[in-house]
């Protein structure tokens, strides 16, 4: 790695005042599971990291109004325990024993795991699933922005150079049910070919209304409406898969090391069935 | 550059380290702690495995500036005045090592596991040392070693 400054601020207005929104050297830094990955592939070189790590006022999780409030550098394995968040979403406490490992979610956090934008990761698709939003603070103020929202391209998001994400929220569920599915074509700890989420409320048998998200195999993990306009009433196998081929049409593929775009393809209308499955079968 | 005041191993020790270096590089280079080794350096083989603050983390992945104020244990600290631990010593009965390369790794997260879940089946074993690659592929030793260290701990504790 190439040798950074790193500044230590103890509050989050501090924190921001030191990131500059035209220098893209300058970036923030939680646990750094992702950045030093970035960093020891000298594909990053920071001219100053500023660790967030001593701001005491980022760390919380918290029921306000029905919604699950997390600050941003809670670290996964915080949110993986934690029975608000096992109570609130169960899908998130599940999602989490499968990201990446034990002394991975030791370290890294809510907020890095949202800003660092790769589309791979476990936490996004769900999160947009469940109409989840964040926080961002920037040195003017601080503006919400829906998960759904907030990916603006291959590890890009909307964020300026200068706001930093200071929490997640995620909405009641209102006794909604929710399921993510990761498929891992290589070895089971390697980054997922696809991942699915969904989450959806019923009506007597069948799927009322639905929210089917893509991650991995596509550019930035996506809400796909066709496929959930096909899942609408669906209330058996035939509806499931029904819904698996609306979105195998439907989702935009890319080709990458984990499989090619006509391999995912297939992938989605199995795994899209599946989920909507497993989420039907979940508490 | 920048100089940082940590407990490693139960002693009080300072450094004067870089801001780009690991915990890794700082344990092998200042103090000759050679037991946490960087392997695949992006986390998923746990050869690097420390302590911080008695929770395991990615030694390669963890800037030694953040260990600053914090208690660092790695493998050369389990054992007391020469006597090693039951996990230690369940690893060596069970033959749970061919080259030994990962095995302070799985050592160390053997006892994160048994702090959490005294008495695990095979599935929450393999789910917490499903962090750590064996490339001799000791894993039916290793998930033993886990089971008789797991047994002495509680007969020790009762």
């Amino acid at each position: 790695m190439t040798p950074f400054e790193l500044a230590e601020p103890k509050s989050l207005k501090e924190a921001v005042g030191l990131l500059d929104a035209d220098d893209p050297t300058i970036r923030p830094i939680a646990g750094g599971t992702a950045l030093m990955l970035m960093m020891k592939a000298g594909v990053f070189r920071p001219s100053k990291l500023v660790s967030l790590g001593g701001i005491k006022e980022l760390r919380s999780i918290a029921i306000a109004n029905g919604e699950l409030k997390v600050g941003a550098t809670t670290p996964l394995a915080v949110l993986e325990h934690s029975d608000e968040v096992r109570n609130h979403a169960p899908v998130i406490t599940r999602t989490l024993r499968t990201l990446s490992n034990i002394r991975v979610r030791n370290v890294a956090t809510v907020g890095g795991a949202l800003a660092h934008a790769d589309p791979h990761m476990d936490l996004p698709p769900v999160l947009i699933a469940l109409g989840a939003r964040v926080v961002v603070q920037g040195k003017k103020g601080e503006r919400t922005i829906p998960i759904a929202d907030l990916f603006a391209g291959y590890y890009e998001t909307v964020l300026a150079k200068d706001e930093l994400i200071a929490s997640l929220i995620v909405p009641a569920q209102n006794g909604r049910r929710a399921a993510y599915l990761k498929c891992t074509t290589r070895a089971v700890h390697d980054w997922p070919a696809l991942g699915v989420a969904v989450s959806l409320a019923t009506e007597g048998n069948g799927i009322k209304d639905v929210s089917i998200v893509v991650s991995a195999a596509t550019e930035t993990p996506r809400r796909l409406a066709g496929a959930e306009k096909a899942a609408q009433g669906a209330s058996d196998e035939a509806g499931w898969r029904r819904a698996g081929e609306a979105a195998a049409e439907e989702a935009e593929l890319i080709t990458d090391a984990q499989g090619s775009a006509a391999y995912k393809k297939q992938l989605v209308r199995v795994h899209v069935a599946r989920a909507l499955r497993a989420a039907l079968g979940a508490e | 550059m920048r100089t940082i005041n940590f407990t490693l191993n139960g002693e009080q020790v300072s450094a004067h380290v870089a801001e780009h270096q690991s915990i890794v590089e700082v344990l092998r280079d200042r103090f000759d702690l050679f037991g946490a080794r960087e392997s695949c350096a992006q986390g998923l083989c746990g050869c690097c495995t420390v302590l911080v603050d008695g929770t395991a983390v990615s030694g390669c992945l963890y800037l030694a500036a953040f260990a600053d104020g914090k208690k660092v244990t790695t493998i050369e600290g389990l054992a007391q005045n020469g006597k090693l631990t039951p996990i230690q010593e369940a690893f060596l009965e069970a033959g749970a090592a061919q080259c030994g390369f990962c095995t302070p790794g799985f050592v160390l997260m053997a006892g994160q596991l048994l702090e959490a879940h005294p008495d695990p089946d095979d599935d929450e074993i393999r789910h917490y040392l499903s962090g750590n690659l064996c490339r001799c592929a000791a894993y039916p030793e290793i998930i033993a070693a886990v089971k008789l260290a797991a047994g002495r701990l509680r007969a020790g504790r009762t």
